[in-house]
């Protein structure tokens, strides 16, 4: 949800029947009206809150949203929805008018409103399964998929997403899984017992022959484990990619639903992050919100400027030498290249693989001779073509041989 | 230390007293969770005092501070307890050639003698006055499968070792984590923590952390320092430099004698500030070029105190 002073007002109203006098009930609509604003919270941190206005002078308004920030917000990114609401919540109220007296924690509102508010999520959840089954991809039919052999399957490889209808974007999905699986595995530094492992390890050897009183008569060996990877997507939603968005909305939904450690970007002049619009399974949803909060959806294109604000705010957090940065653009850019070449060399050296797909890579008389795909060429690991299913299937072929 | 008598205040105070600036709303969360007994997650750019204001604690309540470092890989027997089974053997081995009694190794080599403790059940089984700081660092470095564990942990503060019993804290440890944020950590164990974002501090801040630190230092020179730091953390560089940072610049430029900042002084000493060829090569380029301009740095500061 968009934060805006009107969003932030409308919360403050709409959980005002719900405020009473005493502490608690004020503390559980302060937190019902985060909760509108996107924000989770527990009843637990409210628990604790109003466990640590005991403790602390609250006439002090500073302190006080210390306090509740404190207590109430797990995350950096909440900061401003807090903030506004506390200016606006705690102003309404007449800060200076509230009550002090605490209530008993035992008593029955905490109770009966955490019931409802179980209730509402409950609901929530039910709804989105609802319109899941369409869109969900069973996994024991991945085998299956990777062996085209009948022709309407065929028909369909080789069709262009940008004339794709809903059915067949399925077998997308399905491709997509598997995709997802192969850019995720990795191998890990940590071992595990094994019993064709390389290594001996020595404690569980020694701890294993202590039944023989002591005689090593087995050797237990250990191996590298396989270890997920963390994968940034960042995906061009310009004009020129128009005709792909179905696609690359199946694509940015398979990899982050499929895997742990998906985040999700989408950029055109500006850049802006996706991940917890598209963390629900409700793909017709989170369609609408994503392009009704995303500014210059299907405009310009500006990757090196997108790149840029990738590298300087999120790249230090997110990446690490196990992330795979994943672009998807057809490399139109109207933006300054040199800005462009030198995010792309500092994305290098923060990531451990650069991959671009590019879907118009495909059709015959296309070069990467556009001034922006060329300034990114040398710095990318890999560049590939998606533009059908079967593309995608041999996508997950490379990907394999590379962590192999 | 009696916690009783705790203010928010004393804590700023306090902190203060062992050269820790800290503002007001990171007193006030560090005096709620020394109050409530709740963890504190603490998260912010490297360099910016998370690790520290646990020493610093530490410190001031007279109280042990016990250290677990994460990694990738960290798992229970490395951070609880694991058996000492070289000396288990070595002991079995002993008593074969002696034809000592049987039941009686038999519980002797599962006692304490034969424990290594780890980090979590030093903490927990620390006595003495006051309960031990555990500082839990670069949480995000360890796996999920270890973030579940601790979660356990941190809600009983009790430990079952199958061969001893259960094991509970004498005291409540005074929890403290800190992340770098390469990933996200769970929302089950964050629910459980009092949240702070350690901002770069404002040049204000700085300044006073610097003076604090190096009360020999000059005015003017801690004033210039400041509004260098505060400038480059604006600019484009790779790996932005934090308070730490600020603080070896500061004793370098101590040592070095130096009363005054200018190009070439900066350029020298740059080696305290950046880490990486790259950004020393950009800030080069960019004092070169008059983008970054030393002389004119405390006068393009605004809330410069004079």
């Amino acid at each position: 949800m968009e934060i805006t002073p009107e969003s932030v007002a409308a919360a403050v109203t709409s959980v005002a029947s719900a405020r009473g006098k005493g502490t608690l009930p004020n503390l559980m609509a302060f937190g019902r009206a985060l909760k509108q604003l996107g924000v989770k919270v527990s009843l637990s941190q409210i628990i604790d809150s109003s466990k640590a206005i005991d403790l602390v002078d609250i006439a002090e308004r500073t302190d006080f949203r210390a306090l509740l920030r404190a207590n109430l917000i797990s995350q950096k990114e909440d900061f401003p929805a807090f903030d506004m609401l506390f200016d606006c919540f705690w102003r309404e109220q007449g800060y200076e008018r509230m009550p002090m007296e605490t209530m008993e924690i035992q008593g029955t509102p905490s109770d009966s409103q955490a019931q409802e508010g179980g209730d509402e999520e409950g609901g929530l959840e039910e709804a989105a399964s609802e319109s899941l089954p369409k869109e969900n991809v069973p996994l024991e039919n991945l085998d299956e998929f990777s062996v085209p052999t009948y022709s309407p399957q065929e028909l369909m490889n080789r069709k262009d997403f940008s004339e794709m209808s809903v059915e067949e974007s399925r077998a997308i999905a399905r491709a997509i899984l598997l995709i997802a699986t192969k850019i995720a595995t990795q191998i890990s530094r940590r071992k595990k017992v094994a019993r064709k492992g390389a290594a001996i390890d020595p404690r569980w050897t020694m701890r294993r022959s202590m039944k023989y009183g002591g005689e090593v008569i087995d050797l237990v060996r250990r191996k590298k484990r396989i270890k997920k990877t963390k994968v940034v997507l960042l995906c061009d939603v310009s004009g020129s990619m128009d005709c792909y968005s179905r696609f690359l909305i199946q694509f940015m939904y398979g990899l982050q639903n499929e895997l742990w450690g998906v985040e999700t970007f989408v950029f055109s002049t500006s850049l802006s992050r996706i991940t917890h619009l598209i963390r629900t399974k409700d793909i017709v949803n989170a369609l609408e919100k994503i392009s009704g909060s995303i500014l210059g959806w299907s405009g310009g294109t500006n990757i090196g400027r997108s790149l840029h604000t990738f590298n300087r705010s999120f790249a230090p957090s997110m990446l690490t030498h196990r992330t795979v940065v994943v672009i998807i653009s057809d490399g139109w850019d109207r933006g300054d290249v040199s800005v462009l070449e030198r995010e792309m060399q500092d994305l290098k050296r923060r990531a451990k693989k650069i991959i671009w797909l590019n879907p118009l890579l495909a059709s015959e008389n296309y070069e990467p001779l556009c001034k922006g795909m060329q300034a990114a060429l040398p710095y990318l690991d890999m560049f590939l073509s998606v533009h059908n299913v079967n593309s995608l299937v041999s996508l997950g072929r490379t990907l394999q041989k590379m962590v192999a | 230390m009696n916690l009783q008598h705790l203010t928010i205040d004393k804590v700023q105070e306090i902190l203060l007293a062992e050269k820790y600036v800290c503002d007001r709303a990171l007193a006030t969360v560090v005096y709620l969770s020394l109050s409530m007994g709740k963890p504190l997650l603490l998260e912010g750019e490297a360099g910016v005092g998370k690790t520290e204001i646990a020493k610093v604690l530490a410190k001031v309540l007279d109280a042990k501070l016990i250290r677990l470092q994460c990694y990738e890989g960290l798992d229970a027997s490395t951070s609880l307890y694991e058996w000492n089974y070289p000396k288990q053997m070595l002991r079995i081995k002993l008593e074969e050639v002696e034809h000592g009694d049987k039941e009686k190794l038999e519980t002797e080599i599962f006692t304490e003698e034969y424990l290594i403790k780890r980090p979590l059940l030093e903490a927990i089984q620390t006595d003495g006055a006051n309960p031990p700081v555990l500082l839990i660092d670069e949480i995000d470095r360890a796996d999920m499968e270890f973030e579940a564990f601790l979660l356990e942990v941190l809600s009983d503060f009790q430990i079952t070792i199958p061969e001893l019993g259960t094991i509970a804290a004498k005291h409540r440890p005074y929890v403290f984590l800190t992340s770098n944020r390469t990933r996200e950590i769970h929302d089950a164990l964050k629910r459980r923590c009092l949240y702070h974002w350690i901002e770069y501090p404002t040049f204000e801040k700085e300044y006073e952390i610097i003076t604090t630190k190096f009360p020999a230092v000059e005015n003017k020179m801690a004033q210039q320092i400041c509004a260098f730091m505060q400038k480059v953390r604006e600019m484009n560089f790779y790996k932005r430099p934090g308070v730490a940072e600020t603080l070896d610049w500061a004793s370098a430029l101590i040592a070095l004698n130096r009363k005054n900042l200018d190009d070439q002084t900066v350029i020298e000493t740059m080696g305290c500030v950046f880490k990486y060829r790259e950004d020393l090569h950009h800030l080069r380029d960019q004092v070169e070029g008059r983008q970054l301009n030393i002389d004119q740095l405390l006068r393009a500061s605004p809330e410069l105190v004079s």
